[in-house]
């Protein structure tokens, strides 16, 4: 019996609730528990098959297993697919008519100009020879083409040499 | 190995035959604890199929560790507090904090709220005695099931289960002076419920 630490008006109460009946579970508890427990099962951690794999999934894959990067790459199928999707529907039942309306359009339109505007840019940069070859589509200008390709590699990486020699000269 | 009796052995002696490995210690440990285990997660979850599931998975969780038992406390606090701390764990899941004696509150079906109502037992009383005893204990349970979780497990401790102000907080992990004002203040909610016991 515990001391009586508790108002004189609760003693009713807690000799009610000293004579609270225990309650007991359904039949066959302690077997259930005893099933339970690894020592006396040694076969009670192994869970059955659907269980072990829930189980290798939640913890041992993840433990074994470093998990892969593959945010990046499924966001890029998925927008990839989203977009080849959005792409098909709109010329299936929607646009094929329309975009192909507002690309003819939109070349037909500015063609010209855009044409006009390059020549002139090539023309200013290099010169207006170079464009006239170029415009000829002649042998030469396959090789000036592979030229001005070789150049734009050659300079870039001869900047990025210069600035990471530069870098280190200032450490 | 031949059952044995356990009848004077203390529950300190019992473990140790259980961490022996012999079953019929490990079914005496449930035979003393199961009712009282499922009694106070029963008065704290009011279902008598979570009841079941919780405590047994209190004695799975005590008896599969029972090598980590420390003889130095009793072997009853550390079970309570297993048993508390997976119940606790549950209400917090569930958030069934106000309950009733006609049922739990998720309770819909007609086999579900029987299921998940108080049934009072009767001790050997006459009829009348069995009457008033039964309508005093609905009461009782009606009363504690009103008061808040934390409430209830001290005071199930403290005036079912007679364990001491330092027992009680060692069982539900809570300073000395919590413990003293949950049951304070259980007391003084179970006092507003009962007026007609005074």
């Amino acid at each position: 019996m515990i001391e009586h630490d508790f108002p004189e008006d609760f003693t009713p109460i807690a000799a009610e609730l000293q004579r609270l009946p225990y309650m007991s579970p359904s039949r066959g508890f302690a077997d259930r528990v005893i099933s339970r427990i690894d020592r006396l099962n040694p076969s009670a951690g192994i869970a059955p098959v659907g269980e072990k794999r829930h189980l290798e999934l939640q913890q041992g894959g993840r433990a074994a297993v470093r998990r892969r990067p593959a945010g990046v790459v499924r966001v890029v199928g998925t927008a990839v697919a989203g977009v080849a999707l959005v792409t098909v529907a709109a010329f299936m039942f929607v646009g094929v008519d329309l975009l192909t309306a507002i690309l003819a359009a939109g070349a037909s339109q500015y063609a010209m100009v855009i044409a006009a505007v390059s020549a002139e840019a090539g023309a200013v940069v290099l010169g207006a020879e170079t464009i006239a070859y170029l415009q000829a589509g002649a042998l030469e200008s396959v090789l000036l083409y592979l030229t001005l390709a070789v150049g734009l590699f050659g300079g870039y990486a001869g900047i990025r040499t210069a600035a990471s020699i530069a870098k280190r000269k200032a450490a | 190995m031949p059952a044995k009796s356990y009848t004077d052995v203390s529950d300190q002696q019992v473990v140790v035959f259980a961490q022996e490995g012999r079953e019929d210690a490990y079914r005496e440990l449930i035979k003393r604890y199961e009712r009282p285990v499922y009694s106070l997660i029963y008065r704290m979850v009011r279902d008598n199929e979570t009841a079941e599931d919780l405590s047994q998975e209190t004695f799975i969780k005590v008896l599969n560790n029972i090598d980590r038992y420390r003889p130095e406390f009793k072997f009853s606090s550390w079970l309570f507090k297993i048993a508390n701390n997976i119940t606790i764990d549950h209400l917090r899941r569930r958030q069934l904090d106000t309950i009733s004696i006609e049922g739990a509150p998720d309770a819909v079906t007609g086999e579900r709220i029987r299921a998940t109502a108080i049934t009072v037992a009767s001790g050997g009383e006459s009829p009348l005695e069995e009457l008033e005893s039964k309508e005093i204990g609905a009461s009782i349970e009606e009363a504690i099931a009103k008061l808040r979780p934390e409430y209830r497990a001290c005071i199930i401790l403290r005036h079912v289960e007679d364990y001491s102000y330092d027992e009680i907080a060692e069982i539900v992990k809570l300073p000395l002076g919590t413990v003293k004002t949950y049951i304070h203040r259980a007391r003084q909610e179970l006092r507003e419920h009962l007026e007609d016991l005074k």
